[in-house]
């Protein structure tokens, strides 16, 4: 009787990921003749809009000597245009009752305003603006410096154990420009001189190299002919763009190190070299992902937190890009917990995948969690508009968005075994620990 | 039968645009959207429990929330039940441990979350009977174990001693003891000694008293039918059995007759918490709700609101200041805050009252105004992509009773502020002349010059009055000299110091309610161990053997300095005075103080590496009380570690500190020696 219970809710639930496959996100995509994509998605449940840029330049794309580049625009591109003013942008977007915001990852920048959707003409006057005439002047240089060293003291400096990701690309990469995080150097930043500057506005932001998307309580048609109007006369660009093609090797051994910084309770980052994103392992290294550290009654959380409480925090985190990534897994020791102990502790939650499979029933459970997941992360506008844009950009097919699932659903429990298997050994692995810098005061 | 409302966003609708933009100006908003603010569908349980449904089917999910209509509950002596008692909720039942509950949540791909006053779960729309299932359990049938209260309870006193370092967490502790006052509910403090107090039978009784269906409101937001609602509400909660409330009345606290300014001394501070809060007559739905919400944004309410502008853009006095002001039906609460540099206290206080008098004296303009309210109506409009937006709203409705077309008018109420109102909601709800001026910081480098804005008091972390510090009025004719013999007789005669060959101190060390094992021994002369050790594993030692220096950190060895070889130096001895008179270090009477009600004589030692500390000596007794070391750490501002000796012991005519504060901050240690041995003869072997 038990039994069978259980069994049909396993049959129940795999219904479930069938069915909630059916939430179809149409679009409409197309490519103007200066180069500029453009995914549009119509929705009027509510009256809001998202008009977001997706622009293919990341952290990787910059000069060695000049790391830092791509984020410092995220910061440059808000200071004005040739119509816009110093420091007006902001004014116009809460102005109209909007939000506005950007992000730089490794691999590309994205800027967002949120909109009520009667004022989605002036998001595509301001991402217009931007695109054709962003003011790339000194004096919004020296500015955006000091803003981009307060961000620097704030979210790596200052923050606890915000040094890490930075630390661990340094040493889990030699050759390949993902061993600097997108933050890079402020001396870079400094050397810079303008002309440097307005080459780079002039190499990467270009229609070419974009995604307009647009998602929300949108008319496609009339939209169609005010993007052509703001966009159309934007010309391409044609200086040539830096794609680096570089396979990092194989990290050749564990490395370790010991980074002393302002915190309280020392912590382990374990750093394991990974595949890079959209791929089967990929979808796999997901999943594992989930089984340690997604939830109440993950692996990390069970074990490491609340039954042995050797851990006041524990986390895997997958680190994935368009090139070779990473996989972290993280946890922060309660007080008085040796370091060493809490590690160990770690590494026998990780072999365990290396030893058998997956429990069915945990499995499943991961797979529920995912489709929920997968529901979930379709409920806002600017969810979808990044999603669409993303997919776009990375595997050229924004319908990834309505196809994911059945990725996460072809993976299998020896999938996870295997990439446990492949990857997570200690040679292919950095490990560092984090110390309280503050040196004990004899008495 | 769904009821829609249609209204019109009043953002300046304008006519169509034309094909051939102009690019040098920016675009004209289209039509205004209509704003739907749908009805949900409202039933009710025989037991009392009102359901409502907010159907959605955008997204195949459905969640539900179990929302109590209850709040402003005095809890006393056991401050802090209501918290414990939502958390212990989810933390299994009477048929499933934490974990199974955990595991059964997550295997649904569902959550589930509780809190004093709310419950919810949610989920994929196939599931969702299931997590209703699990929610009525998790409510009905919960376990409210001792085990699990006895872990909730060790993570939440841990909290309340971290928060007893941070200004922040302090400023609004005593803002609320002042303005509402003791009495009232919304002015208790949770503390470790209310947290100890509350017994698994509170938590039970709190239970049984206050999660009853005749004051709860069951919301279900989703992919979900009425018909299907109504079938889980039944199903899960028609066998919950009704109780008993009765909403509590406060009186009013009293407003002050005047301004003054409340001082919580912090020494330690760089930077003063100012809170500038009173209460203010403002219900929700009455005709001051909406314009006071315009009138707030206006003054403070984010990077363009007057007080950021005024203290951060144009005097550089701070990194934010804003303002808040919330209705509320007992009373309402107004309170303007910044974080400003030490030396700017005064000036960021005279200017906060300035702009609460400019609001009451002059009208906004134009351009501002329309600004904040084009804001607001499109972070309403903005709000409504979450279908909970909907739910909430009616809640809200319920809970304050608001007229039923509140949020539909929302809009056109918010349009029809203008600015005479603006000013009328200010003169009527800011009185600059009787508010509570709450300041968290360095008492002796602030204080100055305050009178001028009413009576200055002071007050401990828990908002107690207490004394003004007194400048200390100590005799100060002794050299430094003079003062460190001095010093060196209180700890013991020459005879019983010479006598001294050996000493070992044991005892515990607790840090954020953990216990650690903490021992040191002194080898005469000039030998040092101090170790801190959990369950026999060492976690720091620090070591000064046959002249040779170590301190290590969970077995991590740190790089020595001139520093911490002077530190080591000093551990070796029990009146290290001897070594500042025979080492040349040196020593400037600073002036008198007070530590701990005891006044004293502060010495600030200079050190060979040039390193500089405090130390405070009892002005009768010269035992020491408390030394004090600052030091600047890059991107924190100056870290301050201060030591007290609250104890000593005497043995074989020495007196032992054998109780010491360690805090730093952020952090406190406790140091208790229970076990302390002299001369046993011990040899430097027994040191390593």
């Amino acid at each position: 009787m038990q039994k069978l219970g259980n069994f049909l809710l396993v049959g129940l639930c795999s219904l479930c990921l069938v069915q909630a496959q059916g939430q179809t996100i149409q679009f409409e995509k197309y490519t103007l003749p200066n180069g500029l994509k453009i995914i549009l998605h119509e929705d009027h449940s509510a009256p809001v809009v998202a008009v977001t840029a997706l622009y293919h330049v990341g952290s990787k794309n910059e000069d060695t000597a000049r790391t830092g580049f791509a984020h410092f625009f995220e910061h440059l591109l808000f200071e004005g245009t040739d119509n816009i003013k110093r420091g007006e942008f902001e004014k116009y977007v809460s102005g109209a009752g909007g939000y506005s915001n950007a992000n730089t990852t490794q691999d590309r920048t994205f800027y967002y305003e949120l909109f009520p959707s009667n004022q989605v003409d002036l998001g595509l006057w301001l991402e217009s603006e931007r695109m054709m005439h962003a003011k790339v002047e000194q004096v919004g240089v020296n500015t955006q410096r000091e803003v981009v060293k307060e961000e620097k003291r704030q979210r790596i400096d200052n923050r606890p154990y915000g040094s890490f990701i930075t630390e661990v690309l340094k040493r889990a990469y030699k050759v390949h420009p993902y061993r600097w995080f997108t933050i890079g150097s402020l001396e870079h930043l400094n050397a810079a001189k303008l002309e440097e500057f307005v080459k780079f506005y002039k190499t990467y932001y270009v229609p070419n190299n974009c995604v307009l998307s647009i998602a929300g309580d949108i008319n496609i048609p009339e939209l169609k002919k005010k993007i052509e109007a703001y966009f159309g006369p934007i010309a391409k660009g044609t200086i040539p763009m830096n794609r680096p093609s570089i396979k990092e090797p194989p990290l050749g051994g564990e490395v370790r190190d010991v980074i002393y910084d302002n915190i309280q309770l020392p912590g382990v980052f374990q750093a394991y070299r990974a595949p890079k994103q959209g791929g089967n392992e990929y979808y796999a290294f997901n999943v594992l992902s989930n089984i340690l550290s997604g939830g109440e009654s993950s692996r990390m959380n069970k074990s490491l937190v609340d039954n042995k409480q050797l851990a006041a925090a524990a986390q895997s985190v997958p680190f994935f890009n368009e090139d070779d990534g990473l996989f972290i897994s993280l946890a922060i020791a309660n007080m008085g917990v040796n370091i060493d102990t809490l590690e160990k502790n770690m590494d026998s939650v990780i072999n365990e995948f290396k030893n058998s499979l997956v429990g069915e029933r945990e499995f499943q459970k991961v797979k529920n969690q995912i489709t929920t997941e997968m529901v979930n992360s379709k409920a806002t506008m600017a969810g979808i508009a990044e999603s669409l844009a993303n997919n776009e950009v990375y595997f050229g097919d924004a319908n990834l968005i309505n196809t994911e699932l059945e990725k996460y659903n072809k993976v299998t429990r020896q999938d996870v075994l295997n990439v446990a298997k492949k990857y997570l050994n200690k040679d292919n692995r950095v490990v560092l620990y984090y110390l309280p810098k503050e040196k004990p005061t004899a008495k | 039968m769904k009821k829609l409302i249609y209204i019109t966003l009043f953002i300046l609708p304008l006519f169509a645009v034309a094909q051939n933009i102009d690019r040098t100006k920016s675009p004209l908003p289209g039509k205004a959207p209509l704003i739907q603010v749908a009805d949900p569908v409202k039933f009710t349980l025989a037991n009392g429990l009102q359901v409502f449904v907010v159907k959605n089917t955008k997204l195949p999910r459905v969640s539900a929330t179990l929302a109590l209509d209850i709040d402003g509950i005095k809890e006393g002596e056991k401050a802090g039940l209501a918290d414990l008692a939502g958390q212990l909720l989810k933390r299994g039942t009477e048929k499933k441990s934490k974990a199974e509950l955990d595991e059964a949540v997550e295997y649904l791909g569902g959550s589930l979350a509780t809190s004093s006053r709310y419950a919810s779960v949610s989920s994929l729309k196939n599931n969702f009977p299931k997590l209703m299932d699990l929610l009525s359990e998790v409510i009905l049938h919960p376990a409210l174990s001792s085990e699990e209260l006895e872990k909730l309870r060790t993570q939440t006193i841990s909290a309340i001693e971290a928060s007893k370092d941070e200004p922040d967490a302090i400023a609004g502790n005593v803002v609320n003891k002042l303005v509402y006052g003791a009495n009232h509910a919304y002015g208790e403090i949770t503390t470790v000694k209310t947290v100890t107090a509350v017994k698994v039978e509170d938590v039970k009784n709190y239970v049984k008293n206050y999660w009853i269906p005749n004051n709860a409101y069951l919301i279900f937001v989703g992919d979900i039918e009425p018909a299907a609602a109504k079938a889980l509400a039944e199903k899960n909660f028609s066998s919950w059995a009704k109780g008993t409330y009765t909403r509590p009345k406060y009186e009013k606290p009293a407003i002050p007759a005047t301004s003054y300014i409340a001082i919580v001394d912090r020494p330690a501070s760089v930077q003063s918490v100012v809170s500038v809060a009173s209460t203010v007559n403002l219900t929700k739905g009455s005709p001051n709700d909406i314009p006071s919400i315009v009138m707030n944004n206006i003054l403070g309410g984010g990077s363009s609101g007057r007080l950021f502008l005024n203290l951060r853009e144009k005097h550089g006095f701070t990194y934010g200041a804003y303002s808040s002001i919330r209705p509320d039906y007992q009373i309402g609460f107004f309170k303007a805050e910044s974080s400003v540099r030490n030396e700017k206290t005064d000036s960021a206080i005279q200017e906060i009252l300035n702009e609460l008098n400019t609001i009451r004296n002059s009208k906004v303009g134009d351009t501002e105004l329309s600004q904040i309210k084009n804001y607001l109506a499109g972070g309403f409009a903005r709000s409504l992509e979450d279908p909970a937006t909907i739910a909430n709203f009616a809640l809200s409705i319920a809970v304050n009773h608001l007229p039923a077309d509140y949020y539909q008018k929302y809009l056109t109420t918010l349009a029809a502020v203008n600015a005479s109102k603006v000013q009328e909601v200010a003169t009527a709800l800011l009185n600059p002349a009787k508010m509570h001026i709450v300041i968290i910081g360095n008492a002796k480098q602030i204080a100055k010059g305050l009178e001028k804005y009413g009576p200055v008091k002071y007050f401990d972390i828990e908002g107690n009055e207490m004394a003004a510090p007194v400048e200390a009025k100590v005799d100060l004719s002794l050299t430094p000299a003079a003062l460190m013999e001095k010093a060196i007789a209180a700890v013991g005669s020459k005879e019983a110091l010479d006598n001294l060959k050996d000493v070992q101190l044991k005892g515990t060390a607790s840090v954020m309610g953990q216990s650690l094992e903490m021992k040191q021994t002194i080898l005469v002369p000039g030998n040092s161990v101090t170790t801190m050790s959990m369950g026999g594993m060492a976690i720091m030692r620090q070591a000064v053997v046959d002249g040779k220096y170590s301190v290590s950190q969970q077995g991590q060895e740190a790089p020595m300095t001139d520093d911490l070889k002077e530190g080591l130096d000093e551990s070796a001895f029990l009146a290290p005075e001897q070594l500042y008179l025979a080492k040349g270090y040196g020593l400037k009477i600073i002036g008198g103080d007070k530590v701990g009600g005891k006044e004293v004589i502060d010495v600030e030692v200079t050190t060979p590496s040039k390193k500089l500390s405090h130390r405070f000596y009892d002005a009768k007794t010269f035992l020491l009380l408390k030394t004090s070391k600052s030091e600047e750490v890059p991107g924190r501002g100056t870290m301050t570690q201060q030591q007290f000796y609250n104890a000593y012991q005497t043995v074989n005519g020495i007196q032992i500190p054998s109780e010491m504060i360690i805090d730093m901050g952020q952090m406190k240690i406790n140091v208790k020696y229970t076990d302390i041995k002299v001369n046993q003869g011990l040899k430097i072997t027994d040191l390593k």
